[in-house]
């Protein structure tokens, strides 16, 4: 993994160093793998595997929401309401004039739009992004609710089968929204979101512009949370106005667990990404396993503080040789 | 009642039972009458089973009961060689890790899926790929929007409010003061129980309406809700209560306040049960029964034999009255004490059950 092909010996080192507190937790992630595909071989079917990393994809991408913000010194707490929001405008809007095409474009601009002022008010007027999410999240929540009172609405089935179906698009669409967001970092705004998350006047001085790369952040963002929704009203063939609201949590503690920072500028997307995908395919070894709901309340809670620990515990380990 | 009677005669009612199911399913079979068989079954899981229960959150009591029925019926049906194993989830409140765990279901290749449903839509497509699987699927108390089921089990939520709405107008001979006190606001159960009680209070004009409550199915909120209400207002004839144990805490306002206590009407709630006993106090309730759990992996496993089974069996609320509260309080010790004491309940009665069209 650390054995860059190209780019220099510096790119090298640096990837090595960046996935050396990583090792811990590939390797727990690496071992719950083998354990799932062990109690269900049909794990490696085309079947299996679609259905799996579909259940996996929107926290996956709400992961990137969240990491995303944090990477830049930010959080949000309305990742869930723009995950139903983003389920509900794609289930009232896939039967108008516009189409699926049309859905697709009004979910994305409304999540574009809804980060990017969030950003806005956040770079421009200086207040703390926990707040400014915290009372987005109460009127996003309100417009969802408003859109669509009861769960309902409309999505064609040939969406639903095409995203949701019995072949793995939901992974290669992950697959295209990493390289993206790969190539997104070699320019120099994407570069800037980290470096204004791990010093701001640092970054400022060095001609970084700190309040546009936190708006684009807060809308990026945005834009991969309501996209979530639309998959999750592909999902489930339909739109309801509260299905996002575990996925604000499970955002942090995914991105928390794969290594990103409270702070800023601490982190890779890729252990953001192995963090959800641990909380994922946590839940199916715990049922192969024939866990009682009561333990797995516990062993969930072990989990997460053992892929914690593990890491630091090999830093500790290493430094101590 | 099997759950906690130790009758021998159960176990052996029950055996025999089976072996008649079983007849009656190898009947069907070599009749070839594959057109009698109930929705998504394809008659190619043989027994015993296993049988999957997905829960959307197991932490509240009434779901812990809900689930002991659950594993009781197991029990039952595993001594007669139907069922093999029961695989248990908790959701923890989320829809979403529900699909998760449906999924997981149908990849484990379990024979039937008991569910209650976080979503009354998001799990539509994952129940209609296990329907496709030949997955027998019973779905109660809070249900799905697809009918790619084998049945629905279920309560009439207008009839509580109706019945509710009737006891006490009949008590007040349809005239005097009342306070509504009415489950979480926009929860479905609790504005369907709304709904259904107000043909009957339309229908009695005399019957006022002081003010509505709106609190969690829980005591305490109800009791600091009621408190406040008494002190505003110093006549009330009666409490129309539409659930949960919303009543207890009513009860023990009034009883705080020195209030001397009025009709109400409530749920099956040990508390309230109870409170109204000791009280002498004029009470109806009646409750969502937790049984339906154990009727539900009742039903699921006569489908998977062959038998068909109704699309939607509404089950009527058992109610308790002055009449017949002794009888329910005499089992009380058996029943949490934050817990619902739920109505007997049999094989002859599920029989009955699935037998209406």
């Amino acid at each position: 993994m650390s054995a860059v092909s190209s780019s220099g010996w510096l790119y090298g080192a640096i990837q090595r160093r960046r996935n050396r507190g990583l090792g811990g937790l590939y390797l727990v992630v690496a071992a719950f793998l083998i354990l799932y595909a062990v109690l269900f071989p049909g794990i490696l079917s085309v079947g299996g595997f679609s259905k799996f990393t579909q259940n996996w994809f929107p926290l996956a991408l709400v992961t990137m929401a969240q990491a995303l913000l944090m990477l830049n010194g930010g959080i949000t707490l309305a990742i869930g309401p723009l995950v139903s929001l983003g389920a509900v405008i794609a289930a009232t809007t896939m039967e108008g004039v516009f189409g699926v095409p049309g859905g697709i474009v009004a979910v994305a601009f409304t999540g574009l739009a809804i980060g990017a002022v969030i950003g806005a008010i956040v770079a421009h007027l200086r207040l703390p992004a926990i707040i400014v999410t915290l009372a987005g999240s109460f009127i996003i929540t309100g417009v969802a609710l408003i859109l669509l009172p009861r769960p309902g609405g409309f999505i064609p089935d040939w969406l639903s089968n095409m995203l949701a179906g019995h072949t793995p698009v939901a992974f290669l669409l992950l697959v295209v929204v990493l390289l993206a967001w790969k190539a997104f970092l070699a320019t120099p705004l994407g570069l800037g979101i980290y470096a204004a998350g791990d010093n701001p006047v640092g970054a400022f001085r060095s001609g970084v512009p700190v309040e546009r790369a936190k708006i684009v952040a807060f809308a990026l963002s945005g834009l991969l949370a309501a996209l979530a929704g639309l998959f999750v009203a592909a999902q489930t063939g339909s739109g309801d106005p509260v299905i996002g609201t575990p996925f604000t949590l499970n955002s942090i503690a995914a991105a928390v667990l794969g290594g990103v920072g409270f702070l800023g500028g601490k982190g890779t997307m890729r252990g953001a990404i192995c963090g959800s995908l641990l909380l994922s395919v946590m839940i199916n070894v715990m049922f192969f396993l024939g866990f009682p709901p009561v333990a797995q309340y516990i062993a969930q809670g072990l989990i997460i503080v053992g892929a914690v620990a593990v890491p630091e515990l090999l830093k500790s380990w290493r430094a101590k040789r | 009642m099997k759950t906690f009677e130790n009758n021998p005669s159960a176990s052996l009612r029950s055996r025999l039972f089976a072996g008649a199911a079983m007849a009656m399913g190898l009947l069907a079979l070599s009749a070839g009458t594959a057109s009698a068989a109930a929705n998504c079954i394809k008659g190619d899981r043989k027994a015993p089973y296993t049988v999957g229960w997905a829960n959307i959150y197991s932490v509240p009591t009434w779901m812990k009961q809900t689930e002991g029925t659950i594993a009781a019926e197991v029990e039952e049906l595993k001594k007669a060689g139907l069922v093999k194993d029961l695989m248990i989830t908790d959701a923890q409140g989320n829809a979403q890790t529900q699909i998760q765990h449906i999924q997981s279901m149908i990849d484990a290749n379990v024979d039937a899926i008991v569910v209650i449903a976080g979503s009354s839509n998001a799990l539509d497509r994952v129940i209609s790929d296990a329907c496709d699987k030949g997955i027998a699927i019973v779905n109660f108390d809070s249900l799905v929007n697809t009918d790619k089921v084998t049945a629905k089990i279920n309560t009439d939520s207008g009839e509580w409010g109706a019945g509710a709405a009737k006891w006490l107008s009949d008590q007040l001979g349809g005239k005097g003061k009342i306070i509504v006190m009415n489950g979480p606001a926009g929860i479905s159960v609790s504005d369907d129980r709304r709904k259904g009680a107000q043909p009957v209070l339309d229908a009695n004009p005399d019957l006022k309406i002081i003010t509505e409550t709106n609190t969690e199915y829980n005591a305490a909120p109800a009791q600091e809700a009621m408190t406040s209400l008494l002190f505003a207002n110093p006549e009330i004839d009666g409490v129309l209560s539409l659930g949960g144990a919303i009543s207890a805490g009513s009860i023990m306002a009034f009883d705080r306040q020195g209030r001397e206590q009025v009709p109400v009407t409530g749920e099956n709630a040990r508390q309230f049960l109870e409170l109204w006993k000791e009280k002498g106090l004029k009470g109806w309730a009646t409750m969502q029964p937790n049984w339906l759990g154990a009727l539900s992996v009742y039903t699921a496993v006569q489908a998977l034999e062959g038998k068909d089974v109704p699309a939607f069996i509404k089950v009527p609320l058992p109610v308790i009255d002055d009449s017949t509260i002794d009888s329910y309080l005499a089992r009380a010790d058996q029943f949490p004490a934050d817990g619902y004491i739920y109505s007997d309940y049999d094989q002859a009665l599920f029989d009955k059950l699935l037998a209406q069209k």
